[in-house]
């Protein structure tokens, strides 16, 4: 199949461009800074590259394409006009270097989400800067890193993650200087409370944990938890990324946590774009509040002639917090997520519970009906549950490795049959304490229609023989992808032939 | 739903959250919205921001307002690749696993570089990962340990973000020192031979084309890195850093394919050369084959990152700026070569119009007016910048940028830039308020 480097039609007439202002022979450049050689790029036509881009899209799965239940993503229905929203030049074409006067309608939605977010979290102060989750933890475990600098606490040199924690949060937090220490989870996949008891120490900076956990699990002893760590006098961080199982239900401050990350693209719906862009407000409780990273956005009345420039009552203004560890990105954050996700808030307002609900009924009915379809399937001896539960959040982990033991078939191979059938596969092998794991989220998006559906063609994967499943993906526009050789043989770009 | 699991109600579902930390009551938020209600609510209030386009705009500073064809936004909303997420089953993520490698090689080209990731945040995280992944590449060979040199010049929510980022590794940042033409004084320059790296902007945050960043490589040697930022539009014109020698180039990509949108989402180009693979940040697409040997491509080098080494990881990037990196890839596939340099020239011809325009000016001076610049440089006015642009807002320009946000001590610089998107009569304009401002500050004086 081709790519783009492969095509070289007439000379770059893409798209036709006003003539410059002067002629090009007036500018000069030095032989020291002039170009040489332009990039070897290729020559498209517009219909060339709306073609060449058009045939890659169908060759790409999204929520738009099938169902796609990947596990701690929260891959729900992107409303499109979020997308219309994005598109108002009053934040398309606004640059952050604007004054205040400029843009009081964005400030004000920024203000507004710094509040939705603080009363939904019961933290006292937001930042809308980090621009995804992993930079959100990496922020406020800076900003507890600066607490204590000041406080003189400079002893406190570890951050305790479970082991089933996202790989970010030990990243983020060795990022910061800190050692990890990672605790154990107990059989049924919660927190170890004696474990914790057992590292938890004046060393001790931080506690990070999520919340459902990562196999889709409260961890009722959190308040406990919490205790234990403020006990030595280190800090709770809460990472958000499985906020969507209980807003309006409970709460990180509810909990004990004095800071928290939001991946708003998961909770509310930033199109996540095959990778990014994401956005990853932090919260944090008082007493961190003037370590956050700035500026914040503050209301208060108007003053002289801001008066005639507000655009409800209030004014709208930055403000730098006393401590600030400074910026974390150049600029306001990932604006343009923010807004989006505005958009997907206001849709619930104050009924975002029934979003939480609606989430939780879905994981847990198709919980259900997977392990019923498999059973009528008499296929039920090859799938077990991640961890023993009555009740699951918002996701669920499933361990294939009874299929594994009795026929060989992993989780992978069930992933790759689930392609087959037209799904985007779980989350296979994470959390690394259920062995041959799958994490299945179905998000509040989905019918009861589609779950059902999903159910019955996972009960099928399960009875295909396993020489089949090692085979598959067969439908699909190329079939299971050498890793090993794409390692192996490193081809990171295209090369000219007369290279 | 609920019968069918056995239970009577939806708090069933709930019954393992204690009542200790029970949210009690409704959440103190507006009620429920429907469709038209919040796009009405979205216009009024982002319709009371001022657009750049609404007024006659000469703000730059690191972002540019450049325009971005019509089908960029058309073909970057198709659900395929707008709805997906990172691709961890190649299978049926081809089509983005694709474009990222295709824009892999259109930066690499871009930039002079073997290898690029499919990108960063923004450009100053870029940088900042530039400046860890430097020292440990280089840690073990450098004479001066755990150090790198930054221009002085460096804007400070850039500087920012690099101490945020280095503080951990504990990363003492130096500073390179430069004249008052603002040209790079390489005498400092060879005191950071012997470090882990050199970070240099070029264009430099004047505005200025430096022509003695050609000389830092033969300086600094083969221990040292050359990292430059640069402007992507601008190499349609000017030497890509990797032929003289730049060892990681990195940038604000947003020039090519996004709209400044209140600063961001935009993305982060990082690019190096084959010394840096194995400790570089980020996600990388590598192309492979499956198992009937057709080409195939999928992500790869993943041992250096969060999900698989954990604490030891290189970064904690997870989620990127895949889409607006795609953007990217398709402006610069629509641009091709030729392209790219006319939108370089064009950038570059109202940058020297506005030149000669402004420098006709009596009271107002150019302070680097012997020096090439790309797009923007620096006015030195008779008076503050802030009044200037306050007068200069009052009759609907956004006259360009405020220098004392950066250096305090000059009260009277501003940064104006000049794209693809000023006309000869919007620099005429600016040129005959500020001659009207400038003048009555002499009255004043």
């Amino acid at each position: 199949m081709s790519h783009l480097f492969e095509h070289n039609g007439a000379e770059g007439k893409g798209y036709s461009q006003p003539a410059p202002v002067l002629p090009s022979s007036s500018i000069a450049l030095p032989p020291s800074l002039a170009r040489k050689n332009l990039p070897r790029w290729p020559r498209l036509s517009e219909p060339e590259m709306v073609r060449h881009y058009t045939w890659m899209s169908k060759r790409n799965f999204g929520i738009d394409t099938g169902f796609y239940p990947l596990g701690s993503c929260t891959m729900k229905h992107n409303p499109r006009v979020n997308e219309v929203i994005a598109q108002i030049p009053g934040i398309a074409d606004i640059h952050p270097h604007q004054p205040e006067h400029h843009i009081q309608g964005l400030l004000a939605i920024f203000h507004e989400m710094q509040y939705m977010l603080e009363v939904c979290s019961g933290m006292d102060q937001v930042t809308l800067q980090p621009v995804a989750g992993a930079q959100g933890e990496f922020t406020a475990v800076r900003c507890v890193q600066e607490y204590f600098r000041l406080r003189g606490e400079t002893q406190r040199t570890k951050v305790i993650v479970p082991d089933s924690a996202h790989g970010t949060n030990p990243a983020s937090a060795a990022m910061c200087g800190f050692e990890i220490v990672e605790i154990p989870s107990r059989v049924d996949g919660r927190i170890d409370l004696d474990a914790l008891r057992a590292v938890a120490d004046e060393t001790t900076a931080v506690m990070m944990i999520t919340n459902p956990n990562t196999l889709g699990l409260f961890e009722a002893d959190i308040v406990e938890a919490s205790a234990i760590v403020h006990d030595v006098g280190g800090q709770m961080y809460y990472d958000g990324a499985n906020f969507n199982a209980i807003l309006g239900i409970t709460s990180p401050g509810l909990m004990g946590f004095d800071a928290v990350h939001f991946n708003l693209h998961k909770t509310f719906s930033q199109p996540h774009g095959g990778g990014g862009p994401g956005s990853g407000p932090i919260g944090v409780k008082s007493h961190l509040a003037e370590f956050l990273p700035g500026p914040l956005v503050k209301k208060r009345p108007p003053v002289g002639n801001e008066s005639q420039m507000v655009i409800d009552d209030m004014w709208y203004g930055w403000y730098q917090p006393t401590h600030s560890i400074g910026k974390v990105q150049q600029w306001h954050g990932n604006a343009g997520a923010v807004i989006r996700c505005w958009a997907y808030y206001r849709r619930y307002g104050r009924g975002l519970r029934t979003m939480s609900e609606h989430a939780v009924l879905n994981a847990n009915y198709l919980r259900h009906a997977i392990h019923k379809a498999a059973k009528e399937a008499g296929v039920d001896s090859m799938v077990r549950d991640g961890a023993e539960a009555k009740v699951a959040k918002h996701e669920f982990t499933l361990s294939l490795q009874p299929a594994k033991e009795m026929h060989g078939i992993s989780a992978m191979d069930v992933a790759k049959g689930l392609l087959d059938k037209g799904y985007m596969a779980p989350t296979v092998y994470f959390p690394l304490v259920v062995p041959e794991c799958m994490m299945v989220e179905p998000t509040e998006t989905e019918s009861k229609d589609t779950l059902d559906t999903f159910a019955t063609h996972f009960a099928e994967v399960l009875q295909v023989d396993a020489e089949t499943l090692h085979a598959a993906p067969i439908t699909t526009p190329v079939r299971r992808v050498d890793e090993v050789y794409a390692a192996r043989n490193l081809c990171l770009r295209h090369e000219y032939d007369d290279e | 739903m609920l019968a069918a699991m056995g239970m009577s109600s939806i708090e069933d579902l709930f019954e393992d959250i204690p009542a200790e930390v029970r949210m009690t009551g409704d959440l103190p938020l507006p009620p429920p919205q429907s469709e038209e209600e919040i796009l009405a609510d979205a216009r009024r209030l982002l319709g009371a921001n001022v657009a750049m386009g609404e007024r006659v705009s000469f703000l730059g500073a690191g972002l540019y307002r450049n325009y971005v064809p019509a089908s960029v936004f058309q073909l970057v909303t198709r659900g395929e690749f707008l709805t997906a997420y990172t691709p961890y089953q190649p299978e049926v993520s081809q089509g983005m696993l694709q474009a990222m490698w295709e824009f892999q090689t259109l930066i690499s080209e871009l930039v002079g570089l073997p290898v690029a990731n499919l990108s960063l945040y923004d450009g100053s995280t870029a940088a900042a990962e530039a400046l860890t992944c430097a020292v440990r590449v280089h840690n073990r060979k450098a004479t001066e340990k755990d150090t790198v040199y930054v221009s002085e010049l460096t804007p400070p929510d850039r500087l920012s973000v690099m101490h945020n980022y280095c503080q951990g590794a504990e990363i003492n940042i130096k500073f390179l020192r430069h004249h008052a033409d603002g040209t790079l004084d390489l005498e400092s320059v060879s005191e950071a031979a012997g470090s882990c790296g050199v970070y240099i902007e070029q264009p430099n945050p004047l505005g200025i084309l430096d022509g003695g960043l050609s000389q830092i490589k033969d300086i600094i040697g083969e221990h040292t890195a050359l990292i430059v930022a640069v402007q992507p539009v601008s190499l349609g014109l000017v030497e890509a850093p990797g032929q003289y020698g730049a060892d990681i180039v990195v940038g604000e990509g947003q020039p090519l394919g996004s709209p400044v949108t209140g600063g961001g989402p935009i993305y982060g180009i990082f690019a190096c050369s084959k010394t840096y693979l194995r400790l570089m940040p980020g996600r990388i697409v590598g192309r492979s084959i499956d198992v009937d040997g057709k080409v195939a491509y999928c992500l790869t080098l993943s041992t250096r990152e969060q999900h698989i080494r954990r604490h030891r990881a290189t970064s904690n990037i997870c989620t990127n700026e895949t889409l607006i990196a795609l953007m990217g890839a398709m402006h610069m596939a629509l641009l091709g070569p030729e392209g790219l340099q006319a939108l370089a020239v064009r950038n570059m011809t109202a940058c020297l119009l506005a030149k000669q325009k402004l420098g006709e000016i009596e009271q107002i001076h150019l302070p680097h007016s012997n020096s090439h610049h790309f797009n923007e440089f620096v006015i030195e006015l008779p008076g503050s910048s802030e009044d200037c642009l306050a007068h200069l807002d009052t009759v609907g320009i956004i006259g360009g940028f405020d220098l004392s946000a950066w250096y305090p001590e000059r009260k009277n610089w501003l940064l104006a830039t000049f794209t693809d998107q000023t006309s000869e009569k919007q620099i005429e304009l600016l040129a005959a308020h500020l001659a009207v401002w400038a003048t009555s500050q002499g009255v004043n004086a």
